[in-house]
């Protein structure tokens, strides 16, 4: 899928696309019209055949995404075994309370796993906007676990209040929860920080598109090779990503794009709504993030509150205080998340997408009288549709106005999945 | 367009003649509440207000208190104000089974709160966790009212379809609670059968029975929705259902741990983990279906009250017009049960006219049940 826009049309408002694709083969629609099995050439609204619905299985950066996942989990699974064994060893309830809490945070891991290779699925007629979704409910899944496991640990605090018998020992408490801090700690270390992109250094459009190195941040945007997000962040990124040389060596041809095109990235920066500070990260990755985070600061809780009950064992309402607060902390933390995956789900506007400068773009193009029915939104974080209906003055060229419509909202919001109902007034 | 969006959000009772008593009440309220902010919503109040219209009173609460709050993202969050400052206007207005749901979750609340205290000053933990169980439905159900309510705001500029989605998504999350549930007695029950005391049993009778009492009310409220397999005509329907599904799975709960304790003081081994695993097992097939026709939606698999091979007849007919040369692209999703939405593409020779196609493909489609449909029309 190759395209390249003359040079000397980069004026204020074209980018200039070169979408070179690494993977030729990926060239064929993986995405069957129902009553048609041929791919169409003359099709507007899907130009080059693949319409980036479903992914090629052979993406780079799914499977990154994927081996880093397998790997936290193999982790995890070692340790909580570690856990258990010492655990019955010990006798002691709050080990083997720990390891259970090691065991969903293997069942999050493989919510993800699940969701991302399941993403990769082709679409079928019945399912025919491809599979994406499914990584949007995984993560809705493992949010609401997240949100169970931190009212378990609440009870848990007030179990601990209520027996006075003293059979709590807060050294035990103190060391289990230790060690399960430095194991979130290391799986939080290889799922990636994605953390410190999200705090913006230089400027946040650079980071949005930053990943579109085929970072495993990205896998889900099949133009991660080098297509429209390429905003010339190649030179900005190249000190920060170090752990993700690997990547770059597949790469290396859009890299070189970059450079020649990191000027025109201004322009389009300013018709794109400045609110897009979310860097565009794999939303499995992310969520299993979450959860890892959320269970040391989890961690942290239950060691201050068993340094608390160690150092004296009548305080024991600053523990339940403390786990309180802690669980509060985390379930701020999926605030965000939860709150782009009810968005997508209801199927709104998503937020990087300025509807009204987009109608005001359309009606302001000449042919067009009026503009309803306007509907835009997305499938996952990332990808966008776009339906509505356009009214044209009755003499005006239908063809025409379709294709400075469809070429608009491709350019300048970066929408590729286009639907537009032309009817004359 | 105002009838199709009417259409839309109208809905009716499983109970239906008292409505009739509900409106006439209504309209007392609509005559003293002679509104002193204007409306600056273009809903015009009726005079004979149905039942359905306390849209009016949601929606100027919502328009005047938003509106100041209205920047460009009209997103969830600046309404979530006027929420806050209006729920209890919005359930006494609200239908009746919001109302009931209301009540029911009230009741739920005020007699975890009630346990929690108990479990707290007499130092029984097996209260405490009942109360913590509890406290965790009451919070699902509170999100299923608030979808209830929130689901008849028109569309607006950010959602562009509308609100009634979140019904589905509410009832999708009862559903996944009611599954982490099962999950949980199982769990419970394992662990009942690894230890062998089962001393923890015995005081929670009092607490089992009161519970049970109050999900049998809620079931009694949402009686037409006791069943396990429903087709869903609207979206409250899945919602309801959700509700429906949620109180008896509690109910079935509470009775297992009632009939376990009987079956103890029988002196029959093991009673808990037969009731708990019996329990388990049929709050899981109860939920199931449920999760399913959600989860279906919700990831917008193509609507399913529609043959597909329906969509292939559709398509071809269109196709074999003489001036069609294909048909592609064809993709159809359900927005809730009863709103199916879709877009193809369609490929003609130059020169013809689109209105003539556009009305044949709608109204093909629309013969399905596809109620919104864009076609694209390219030329050759």
């Amino acid at each position: 899928m190759e395209r390249h826009n003359s040079p000397a049309s980069a004026s204020h408002s074209q980018v200039i696309e070169v979408n070179i694709d690494i993977d030729p083969d990926r060239g064929t629609s993986s995405f069957p019209p129902i009553s048609n099995p041929s791919p169409t050439s003359n099709n507007k609204a899907c130009r080059g055949g693949t319409c980036d619905l479903s992914y090629s299985k052979d993406s780079p950066e799914r499977w990154d995404s994927m081996r880093k996942l397998v790997i936290t989990v193999v982790l995890c699974i070692v340790f909580m075994t570690v856990e258990v064994i010492g655990g019955i060893k010990a006798n002691s309830l709050a080990i083997l309370t720990d390891a259970a809490h090691l065991l969903s945070d293997v069942a999050a891991f493989m919510i993800s796993l699940f969701s991302l290779w399941a993403a990769g699925w082709e679409a079928t007629p019945r399912q025919s906007y491809g599979f994406f979704r499914i990584e949007i409910l995984g993560a809705l899944v493992s949010i609401q676990m997240i949100w169970l496991l931190a009212g378990i640990l609440v009870y848990e605090a007030i179990v601990r209040l209520i027996h006075d018998n003293g059979e709590v020992k807060g050294f035990l408490m103190f060391a289990v929860s230790a060690f399960g801090l430095v194991v979130n700690i290391i799986m939080a270390l290889l799922l990636g920080h994605d953390h410190g992109h999200a705090h913006g250094h230089g400027h946040d459009h650079g980071h949005g598109h930053g990943h579109g190195h085929g970072h495993e941040h990205t896998h889900d945007h099949g133009h991660s090779h080098g297509h429209e997000h390429m905003h010339g962040h190649g030179h900005e990124h190249e000190h920060e990503d170090q752990e993700h040389d690997h990547d770059h060596e597949a790469n290396s041809i859009t890299t070189k794009h970059h450079h020649g095109h990191s000027h025109n990235n201004d322009m389009k920066e300013s018709l794109i709504k400045k609110g897009n500070k979310k860097p565009k990260r794999n939303i499995n990755v992310h969520s299993a993030y979450l959860h890892v985070l959320g269970d040391s600061i989890q961690s942290i809780g239950v060691m201050v509150g068993g340094a608390v009950i160690w150092y004296k064992p009548e305080w024991k309402i600053i523990d339940l205080i403390c786990t309180l607060i802690f669980s509060v902390i985390v379930l701020l933390t999926t605030i965000r998340m939860l709150r782009n995956i009810l968005e997508v789900l209801m199927e709104s506007t998503p937020r990087e997408i300025d509807a009204t400068q987009l109608e005001k773009g359309l009606c302001a193009m000449d042919g067009v009288v009026a503009i309803h029915e306007l509907h835009i939104w997305a499938i996952t974080v990332g990808k966008v549709l776009l339906a509505c209906h356009v009214t044209i003055a009755p003499d005006a060229d239908a063809d025409r106005v379709l294709d400075e419509v469809i070429g608009y909202i491709r350019r300048d919001f970066n929408i590729s999945h286009v639907t537009i109902q032309i009817e004359r007034q | 367009m105002q009838e199709k969006k009417d259409a839309m959000f109208s809905y009716q009772f499983p109970d239906g003649d008292r409505r009739l008593a509900f409106s006439r009440q209504s309209s007392f309220r609509h005559s003293h509440w002679d509104p002193p902010l204007p409306s600056p919503s273009s809903t015009p109040i009726p005079l004979m207000p149905r039942s359905h219209s306390f849209k009016p009173h949601l929606a100027r609460s919502d328009s005047a208190v938003g509106l100041p709050l209205l920047d460009n993202s009209g997103h969830k969050d600046a309404t979530w104000v006027a929420l806050i400052l209006a729920p209890v206007r919005g359930v006494a207005n609200g239908s009746r089974p919001m109302k009931r749901l209301a009540l029911m979750i009230s009741l739920n609340v005020a007699y975890s709160m009630v346990e929690l205290l108990l479990g707290l000053f007499t130092g029984r933990v097996g209260l405490v966790s009942d109360a913590f169980h509890l406290t965790f439905g009451c919070g699902i159900l509170t999100f299923s009212l608030f979808a209830m309510g929130i689901s008849r705001k028109k569309p607006d500029e950010t959602y562009t379809y509308g609100y009634k989605r979140l019904e589905v998504l509410a009832a999708f999350t009862n559903a996944l609670f009611l599954l982490f549930l099962s999950f949980s007695l199982a769990v419970e029950a394992l662990h009942a059968f690894m230890q062998d005391e089962s001393e923890h049993k015995h005081y929670l009778i009092v607490s089992a029975v009161t519970n049970l009492l109050v999900n049998l009310l809620g079931v009694w409220f949402f009686r037409s929705y006791a069943r396990v397999n429903i087709v869903y005509w609207k979206p409250e329907d899945m919602n309801y259902h959700s509700v429906c599904l949620h109180v008896l799975a509690d109910s079935i709960r509470s009775a297992g741990l009632i009939l376990a304790s009987w079956f103890l003081t029988l002196g029959v081994e093991n009673a808990e983990v037969l009731c708990l695993g019996i329990v388990s097992v049929a709050v899981f097939m109860l939920v199931l279906p449920l999760f399913k026709a959600t989860g279906s939606i919700l990831l917008q698999i193509a609507p399913s009250n529609i043959h597909p091979s329906a969509f292939n007849k559709c398509s071809r007919q269109i196709a074999s017009l003489e001036e069609v040369l294909e048909v592609s692209q064809a993709r159809f999703w359900e927005l809730v049960p009863g709103y199916s939405i879709g877009s193809l593409s369609v490929q003609v020779k130059k020169g013809v006219h689109e209105d003539r196609i556009l009305q044949h493909v709608n109204g093909l489609y629309n013969d399905l049940g596809i109620q919104d449909l864009t076609v694209q029309i390219d030329y050759e």
